[in-house]
């Protein structure tokens, strides 16, 4: 209720009137209280409680964690409430004397007597260490001690909460890093402490010390979270904070325990190695994984062990993910190596379904690396029969329902082709009809549990997805695409049929094929219409399941390209749809700038026949331009999110004047085209319009001139955009941007000439 | 007041293919719309007689 009424201040008195509680003897009401101010701190806005109220809720809840609080269920109450408060804190963390206060209370609780306040107290010290990261120098050293006192000797909720501090700092300090890397304006709001670099040293050493503690199958049970898996995790994103430093504190731990006879030693070593493949310069991992690798292929094949078989082979994986690809100097997989690499891959793709699983993981890296290969040749080439035989044979085990591993080897035939060249185009073209036979097994079977019909259903979205991933293939080249389309028809009976189950991923799997297949079918696909029409429309209505509409979405657009103006009877359907979506409140925000975008797409189609549409989606644009075109004081995500409204605003534009271009009708924009400058001139005004809007805004400006010519000619002189805007376009060094101003300069320069 | 999940991904790639499946589809979706304008523009710039004594990189006009 308090959820409901605080934020309309409906409810004044109602944190007083709880907090009057608090001094109340029986430990049972301080509780409840305790536990129902942490509710409203868990569900109401920071922004709906005061200043003067946060004080007093945090008094009360840091007051009744204090270990002179002598009932455990009280002290365990404010903890948990003092978790959800954080969020509320920020006025209490920039002053000093509260912010210490807080901080002694908080690692005051990690050393109570029972477990679950040492537990929900690391919690909360997880908790600030993402919420104020920029405010933990002074206690961080302390923090270090308790954490690893807690690694080394607590039970295991509360050790796991100390890993998860280590990490949360990582992530903390990757992000700031990051934005170090890639921004030299140094925008940063929060400057780097380099926890993880200074604790490194014993970090490290407690980190390791983890990995031995692992569970026996673990790797098989899906749930499994335990201290080992935690360090590891821990340590790989430690590596990615601080790069080579971690390295020679790593690399006596493996060296001393990866020739061990205890299975727990090699796994640890192999797991640490495997953990710091991400972060230290590819300089400093080469020498070592060229050293690494023949030990690896040969503990693959030997180990009596699963669990180290399992973790080699995703560390196999890990050093073709990291360090194999045409962007490295040095290559690991040579031609004298290749041959042993795919032979311990395939041999190990029949091991126990989880080793196997990684093995396919690796071969997927492994083909990943040589996607830049092109039409030319590949050096996987040789090999491709034998591997994509291999993977077909993974996907038919009787246990590859376990451990992922069928998934693991579709997605990795997925990549495979992708990353395959012309050469080998023909053995791409013979896969289509055996996948289309096994997609048409499961369309077939009946009378199924329904555990099977989700397997089934799962399988589904798998083959689609190959079978797009085919089609993008074969469909990019004129050549195999001429040759494949024979099977066009079929395949596309076939993806009509998924519709028919009600799983999501399968139907957007299917919908995705359709997209690729409509882009290699060109004007032909409007055979397909009559039947496909229906699923389109259930896409478009899927507001449940919204990436099934976002992918809906695009595919109109593949189908507008496709057919031209031949999408015209399809057109009213489409467009009621599109704008319902937009209209809703239900939907996915993240769908709405593609639908946008697929307005420009219908009416580029279909031209001037997008008369009838103006009325409903300009007063749309317009209202969305206008929302779109200030947003100060967004943060970055809302920024992201306006900057690809605006694009799809912009793109919508673009289509518009382009498909009225040349028709009698242009008249019918002229009423529009002060809001469209308008718009052009406020995003550059505001300054914060990212690269790929600028070219787009750039680009309706010269749509605009060109379709509208000397009737917009004053107008458009008006506009700062077609000075300013367009000069600063002119000399961007984004050539993109710079092609689009040269077109709005041509454009302008015959539209004010007459 | 149910505690976060510790979770994080264990021996799991940074992206599922599924997710790549969807990006490269949007890329190319992306890709195809960028040629579509791109060609229209050149179109209009090589039908619109005024453009021909106009060549756009000599262009000197404000």
């Amino acid at each position: 209720v308090a959820g409901i009424e605080l934020p309309h201040k409906q409810w004044p008195e109602l944190i007083g009137s709880l907090l009057s509680n608090i001094h109340q003897l029986p430990g049972n009401t301080r509780q409840a209280t305790l536990e129902t101010l942490g509710y409203i701190c868990e569900e109401v806005s920071p922004d709906a409680v005061e200043q003067d109220h946060v004080n007093k809720i945090l008094t009360a809840v840091v007051q009744g964690m204090n270990s002179s609080e002598s009932n455990n269920d009280v002290r365990l109450a404010a903890t948990r409430a003092l978790y959800n408060a954080l969020g509320f804190a920020q006025a209490n963390f920039s002053n000093d004397m509260e912010r210490d206060y807080i901080m002694r209370v908080v690692c005051e609780a990690t050393l109570s007597p029972e477990l679950r306040i040492r537990q929900a107290a690391f919690e909360c010290l997880v908790a600030i260490s993402s919420t104020y990261y920029e405010k933990l120098a002074p206690y961080i050293h302390d923090i270090f001690n308790i954490t690893a006192k807690a690694v080394k000797e607590d039970d295991e909720p509360v050790a796991l909460q100390a890993i998860e501090f280590w990490s949360s700092i990582c992530d903390e300090e990757i992000d700031i890093l990051e934005e170090y890397g890639g921004d030299f304006t140094g925008d940063s709001d929060v400057p780097c402490f380099y926890f993880v670099k200074q604790a490194l040293p014993v970090l490290v050493p407690m980190l390791l010390e983890t990995l031995l503690k692992q569970d026996e199958d673990q790797d098989q049970d899906e749930g499994a979270w335990n201290i080992a898996m935690a360090g590891g995790t821990c340590l790989g994103l430690v590596a990615r904070t601080v790069g080579d430093d971690v390295v020679p504190l790593v690399m006596p731990f493996i060296e001393e325990n990866i020739t061990k006879p205890d299975w727990r030693q090699r796994e640890a070593a192999t797991y640490a190695f495997g953990s710091i493949l991400e972060g230290p310069s590819p300089d400093k991992l080469i020498p070592l994984v060229n050293i690494a690798l023949n030990f690896m292929l040969t503990a693959l094949m030997n180990d009596p062990n699963n669990h180290v078989k399992d973790t080699t082979a995703w560390t196999l994986g890990r050093m073709f993910e990291f360090l194999h690809g045409s962007a490295l100097e040095t290559p690991i997989i040579t031609q004298a190596n290749i041959q042993q690499i795919i032979n311990v891959l395939l041999q190990s793709m029949k091991d126990v379904p989880n080793v196997a699983e990684k093995a396919c993981g690796a071969l997927y890296f492994l083909a990943q690396g040589y996607e830049d290969a092109g039409s030319s040749s590949s050096p996987l080439t040789p090999f491709f029969q034998e591997i994509v035989q291999a993977l077909l044979t993974v996907t038919h085990r009787e246990d590859a329902g376990e451990s992922r591993l069928r998934t693991a080897a579709y997605e990795t035939l997925n990549e495979v082709v992708r990353c395959s060249t012309d050469e080998t185009a023909s053995m791409v073209l013979q896969l289509i009809p055996v996948i289309m036979m096994e997609l048409h097994q499961t369309l077939e079977a009946q009378k199924l549990s329904s555990d099977e019909r989700e397997k089934q259903n799962e399988l589904q979205g798998l083959l689609c997805g190959c079978l797009q991933v085919i089609i993008q293939k074969l469909g990019s080249s004129e050549q195999s695409r001429y040759v494949f389309m024979q099977y066009a028809d079929q395949m596309m009976a076939l993806f009509l049929r998924v519709f028919a189950s009600r799983s999501a991923t399968a139907h957007e799997e299917a919908m995705l094929a359709i997209g690729a297949l409509a882009y290699a079918t060109g004007a032909d696909f409007v055979k397909y219409m009559p039947e496909f029409y229906r699923y389109l429309e259930m896409g478009l209505q899927n507001f449940e399941d919204y990436q099934v509409c976002a992918i809906t979405v695009g595919v109109v657009g593949d189908i507008c390209r496709a057919l031209e103006d031949k999408i015209l009877p399809y057109c009213d359907g489409i467009m009621t749809q599109l704008l319902k979506d937009l209209s809703s409140n239900q939907l996915h925000r993240s769908v709405k700038p593609p639908i946008f975008s697929c307005f420009g797409d219908i009416a580029l189609a279909i031209g001037e026949n997008f008369e009838k549409y103006l009325i409903y989606a300009m007063p749309m644009l317009q209202s969305a331009a206008e929302l779109s075109a200030h947003i100060s004081g967004a943060d970055d995500d809302m920024l992201e999110y306006t900057n690809s409204l605006r694009n799809g605003i912009l793109e919508a534009y673009s289509g518009i004047f382009q498909g009225f271009k040349g028709s009698s009708k242009t008249q019918l924009l002229m009423p529009f085209a002060p809001h469209v400058l308008q718009f052009l001139d406020s995003l550059y005004m505001e300054k914060d319009m990212d690269d790929a809007v600028s070219k787009t805004a750039i680009g309706v400006l010269g749509d605009l001139a060109d379709t509208l010519g000397s009737n917009a000619g004053s107008l458009i002189q008006q506009s700062v955009s077609s000075k300013d805007f367009l000069s600063e376009c002119l000399s961007s060094d984004d050539h993109l941007i710079r092609e689009s101003a040269e077109w709005a300069k041509l454009a302008i320069s015959r539209a004010i000439s007459f | 007041m149910a505690p976060h999940d510790l979770r994080r991904p264990f021996k799991r790639a940074a992206i599922s293919d599924q997710q790549r499946r969807r990006e490269l589809s949007l890329q190319r979706q992306a890709q195809h719309r960028r040629d579509a304008q791109h060609q229209a523009r050149c179109l209009a710039s090589f039908l619109n007689p005024h453009s021909e004594p106009e060549p756009e990189t000599t262009s000197e006009t404000e």
